[in-house]
């Protein structure tokens, strides 16, 4: 233990009560002695302590204290006294000593001095005569000791009383509000051999606390002195301003496709049933579209759209249009497909896309959207959640190339080469696929479902090279990262947590 | 999603081979079926399906045609076959147009039904009908006591109180009508019919009533028996493809449960279909060519190759031509079959490729300022949050202390706190306060998203960006120092005016002005609204739009 650097790093109230502790163990005495508040002291000593320089010792004592009653007896003199001094020459009736003398204490007077036999009493007129007997004198005698007794310095110990003031202790205790004994604790000082040590060595010169601007102004700093920190101790916690946990993790989704050469994409949270579904050959009437159970809005309750991409879409449906495909083969509602709906499915910005003037062949395109589905809100379902989709489109792509891309999105945000891929399905892409990844505690997770589009969604918008269209299960896979349970900590309105939510590295 | 159960013995029968469980999920996958459970004490499977287009997977029967394709105990096509029965006559009666115009039907004979058998055929029923026949609508179905029927079948609408009969597992007879308004499963379905001035009804030669599609058999020869040997099917509903479909897939579980399966010949009244036997030889064929393969798998297949996983598939192949089996009516498409090859030829044996081609990524340039935008918050010691999108009247106005304005409102909802959709987003932060009362102050936070407003008659979303700061010294200078920084950040010149907004404190509000466009409302939180978020500390703050800030710099 280095005396020296522990002596640098005291604090000015440390500086304040280590010196008066080789003399005073107490903590009164130490802050009258140091010149502190009580709580000062004891926070000086407590850190004290806490280097291993002193140790506080608990005693537990009895203390005694004068009550109301013995505070006033200590000025007035004992009420029994004050009885025997009206009836000290002459015998008296009760209304002279009721003068002097309140109800409670006559009562208890006359008690006392029938069982020491100091007083006679009889009867006159109804009213009682008190006389002093010649055992007074002793009496009296005796009652000084008391009275000396509660001159003493109170509070006092219990156990630094003689024999004789306990007996007296123990008399007046029985008698109202005269003497309170407590249990008190109070706290002794001990320096320990470092404690020593450090006084042995003195505590020396001044030390600044803070440095300032004058000191660095006048250049006066270059003699001081500076206290040492004590940097091991905790410091009160405080919050910086925090990008949102999952948020962070969009950001960080949408910089990884970048990186890897993918274009974003967007589309409007209000769509349309063509563009949400029809446009990706999901039949009006079929079973296929429960799984999208949509919010329709009150209003704007249409859209627009191109005559010509809807007649080619209604064709593709109605007959397959110039695909070769034989379609869905029922009559489609071209009303019913401008109705307008939350966007459920990020899909619908492929599409948009594949029918833009901006499209790129060859390109890579990803969305990150939010998506909305009438269900109810539990651990895995919100109303409103974020899904990541995008195309491929290049001259010559086949499931080959699906499935290398399957894997790169596997490696990059699953962090695992260990995947399968099951045949899957979905409206718009054939061959479909599904792609699990291996997760280290839970096994197979779906991260997400990609294909290749058909050709009734493809050419219908002008497209005739190969489009892989993916989407990945981005909500389930920030869950798996952020090590969430439920989908609803991802919109986390608890201030508290996303105040303490860990930065993922 | 068709769930589906049934007991693994009853499969390995089926199959006439033991398939361990594990074993049996991995099969599935090749019909897009998933191994939901397996119950050993009961020896119940269940299997859920993810193409809600193949409805001739739903039964035991299905699962086991399917794998006896794949572990090659039968090649091709499965067989079917059909006796042709002149005497199962169904006249269909013009009235049966308008009210639900299609039936296919067929009997089957010579085998006892069990429980077993009753349990799966109704849980087939119930599922086809469900999902694929959309709840009955499109299709529904009834299965009868063969023997209590006499030829021929008549199928026609007739008016709701006109005909009385004793409904499936009743007592007393009701009329249609009756059934609509009183009988469980007629309450049930009485929406299809709603509006209808003329019910469909079923009724044989001796005017014995069959049933009343869609809704209910009658008791009397509606109603399968343990040990019945003879069954009639039929289907009906809105779409005549759907029907013959159903008929076929069901004479084809039947056919491999050991019945013999008798035609019925459908006569229509009107010249167009006339007379359709049923179940119907749809005899489906595709061409398929070589290059279509490998364009979409990048396999190099030869004929031979592709004969054998089309027919471990269970398609017949021949020369380029695929036939497809009577119960499919999914194949649109060549795709469709090349996809079913790349299945057969496993995925996990296809090799992985990389895009040859190198392409830039890039992003909007208002997502790169709309992310700058959100570091300057959180430098100002701001906590970023996120919100639905979906919020309520209640926050987004009345507690805010405006009028309505600008909103996108939902048809319907789920839930009264999502259902509309958010057009300002500094509501969603006083509710975020509102739930962090006991949380250390101050607390700053904000959020940046995307809002929906109607504009024009159309809805358009905007970037948007609120904060608030709630803590005893919340003023005004506060929020305008916070707005200040963002655009000073950006260098960027604006003017603050006087606005009135019952939002803010009067007096203390201000209406952030660039280059001409009003970007944003800076100010104190109107007492009345903090109470009506139940807070009990001051609250400064702005909300600033985006994509006008965007686009008044550039």
């Amino acid at each position: 233990m280095d005396i020296n650097k522990l002596i640098n790093k005291l604090h000015p109230l440390e500086r304040k009560v280590l010196p008066v502790l080789d003399k005073s163990e107490e903590l009164k005495d130490i802050s009258k002695k140091a010149g502190l508040k009580e709580v000062e002291a004891m926070r000086a000593l407590q850190w004290l302590s806490n280097k291993e320089i002193l140790k506080i010792k608990e005693d537990i004592k009895e203390v005694a204290e004068l009550g109301k009653n013995g505070k006033e007896y200590l000025e007035k003199g004992m009420p029994e006294k004050r009885f025997l001094d009206v009836i000290k020459d002459k015998a008296k009736d009760e209304d002279k000593i009721k003068e002097k003398l309140n109800k409670q204490e006559y009562g208890a007077c006359i008690g006392i001095l029938k069982k020491n036999s100091t007083i006679a009493i009889s009867k006159e007129k109804g009213k009682l005569k008190f006389k002093a007997t010649p055992a007074v004198k002793f009496f009296l005698e005796n009652l000084k000791k008391t009275e000396e007794f509660l001159k003493k310095d109170f509070p006092v110990e219990l156990n630094k009383l003689s024999t004789e003031e306990r007996k007296i202790l123990e008399e007046l205790k029985k008698r109202k509000d005269i003497i309170e004994v407590d249990i008190k604790k109070s706290k002794r000082i001990e320096l320990t051999d470092i404690g020593k040590r450090i006084l042995k060595k003195g505590i020396k010169g001044k030390v600044e606390d803070k440095l300032t601007s004058e000191m660095l102004k006048k250049g006066s700093w270059k003699n001081k002195k500076f206290r040492g920190y004590d940097v091991s101790i905790n410091v009160p916690v405080k919050f910086g301003g925090k990008k949102q946990h999952y948020r962070r993790f969009l950001d960080e989704v949408r910089n990884k496709f970048i990186s890897l050469g993918f274009i974003e994409m967007d589309g409007p949270i209000v769509e349309s049933d063509f563009w949400d579904m029809d446009v990706l050959y999901m039949p009006q009437f079929h079973s296929a579209r429960d799984i999208h159970e949509a919010y329709y809005v009150k209003d704007p309750e249409f859209s627009d759209i191109s005559k010509k991409i809807l007649d080619n879409v209604k064709k593709a449906h109605e007959n397959g249009f110039d695909t070769g495909s034989k379609g869905w083969g029922y009559k489609f509602d071209p009303l019913r497909t401008k109705r307008n709906l939350l966007r459920t499915q990020g899909t619908a910005c492929s599409a948009r896309m594949l029918a833009s003037d901006e499209l790129k062949i060859p390109a890579k395109y990803f969305a990150i959207t939010r998506c909305f589905r009438y269900d109810v809100i539990d651990a895995t379902h919100l109303p409103d959640f974020n899904q990541v989709e995008g195309i491929v489109v290049e001259e010559g792509l086949n499931i080959k190339h699906l499935f290398g891309l399957l894997q790169m999105f596997a490696r990059k945000f699953a962090d695992t080469e260990e995947i399968k891929l099951v045949p899957g399905y979905f409206p718009f892409t054939e061959p479909s696929v599904e792609l699990f990844a291996k997760h280290p505690e839970l096994g197979w997770i779906e991260l997400g479902g990609a294909g290749i589009f058909r050709p009734e969604v493809t050419k219908p918008l002008g497209i005739n090279v190969p489009v892989i269209a993916w989407g990945l299960g981005i909500d389930r896979i920030a869950m798996f990262k952020l090590g969430l349970k439920d989908i609803r900590d991802l919109f986390s309105h608890n201030l508290d947590v996303l105040r303490k939510t860990k930065v993922n590295i | 999603m068709p769930t589906i159960s049934f007991q693994n013995k009853d499969l390995c029968d089926l199959v006439g081979k033991n398939i361990p469980i594990k074993e049996l999920a991995e099969l599935l996958e090749y019909g897009k079926g998933e191994l939901e459970s397996y119950d050993e004490e009961n020896d119940e499977v269940t299997v859920s399906f993810g193409d809600t287009n193949l409805p001739y997977l739903w039964s035991v029967e299905g699962v086991a045609r399917l794998i006896k394709g794949l572990i090659g105990k039968q090649k091709g096509i499965p067989k079917l076959d059909i006796f042709k029965k002149s005497e199962h006559r169904l006249i269909v009666d013009k009235s049966v147009k308008n009210v639900r115009p299609y039936i296919a039907a067929f009997a089957a004979k010579g085998k006892k039904v069990d429980d077993k058998f009753i349990k799966q055929i109704i849980d087939l029923q119930e599922k086809f009908c469900d999902s694929y026949g959309r709840r009955r609508k499109k299709t529904a179905i009834g299965v009868y006591n063969y023997k209590k029927i006499k030829f021929p079948i008549h199928y026609k609408a007739t008016k709701p109180e006109s005909i009385k009969f004793v409904p499936l597992e009743y007592k007393k007879e009701m009329t249609q009508q009756e059934i609509l308004e009183d009988h469980p499963t007629g309450k049930e379905y009485a929406w299809i019919l709603e509006g209808m001035p003329k019910y469909p009804i079923l009724v044989d030669a001796n005017d014995e009533v069959l049933s009343f599609p869609p809704i209910i058999n009658s008791n009397y020869s509606g109603k399968i028996d343990i040990g019945d040997e003879d069954l009639f099917f039929e289907a009906t509903g809105e779409d005549l493809d759907s029907v013959l479909l159903a008929a076929n897939i069901f004479a084809q579980a039947f056919y491999e449960r050991g019945f013999k399966i008798e035609s019925v010949t459908v006569e229509y009244p009107d010249k167009k279909n006339d007379k359709i036997t049923t179940p119907f030889l749809f005899d489906e064929t595709v061409k398929v060519s070589l290059s279509q393969i490998r364009d979409l798998l990048g396999l190099k297949l030869d004929e031979k190759k592709i004969k054998k996983l089309l027919e471990k598939m269970q398609f017949d192949y021949n020369k380029g031509t695929v036939k497809i089996p009577n119960y499919r009516r999914d194949i649109m498409h060549p795709v469709d079959v090349i996809e079913d090859i790349a299945i057969a030829y496993g995925y996990s044996n296809i090799d992985m490729e990389y895009m040859k081609s190198y392409t830039v990524g890039k992003t909007f340039p208002i997502v790169n300022f709309v992310d700058k935008v959100r570091e300057l918050m959180t430098g100002l010691c701001y906590q970023e949050v996120m919100s639905a999108i979906l919020s309520n009247k209640e926050v987004l106005f009345k507690k805010m202390n405006v009028k309505e304005f600008s909103l996108i409102e939902l048809k319907e909802y789920m839930s009264k706190r999502y259902a509309v959709v958010r057009n300002w987003l500094m509501p969603g932060l006083m509710d975020v306060l509102s739930k962090n009362k006991s949380v250390e102050y101050p607390q700053k936070i904000f959020e940046e998203g995307l809002i929906t407003a109607k504009k024009d008659k159309e809805a358009k979303d905007y970037h948007r960006i609120a904060a608030v700061s709630a803590h005893e010294g919340a003023d005004y200078t506060e929020a305008r120092q916070a707005i200040d920084f963002i655009l000073r950040g950006f260098d960027i010149d604006y003017k603050v005016m006087d606005v009135e907004h019952d939002s803010f404190i009067k007096g203390r509000v201000g209406r952030v002005i660039v280059d001409g466009k009003k970007v944003a409302y800076v100010g104190e939180i109107n007492p009345k609204v903090l109470s009506n978020f139940d807070l009990t500390v001051p609250v400064c703050g702005f909300e600033l739009n985006l994509t006008e800030l965007f686009s008044a710099i550039q």
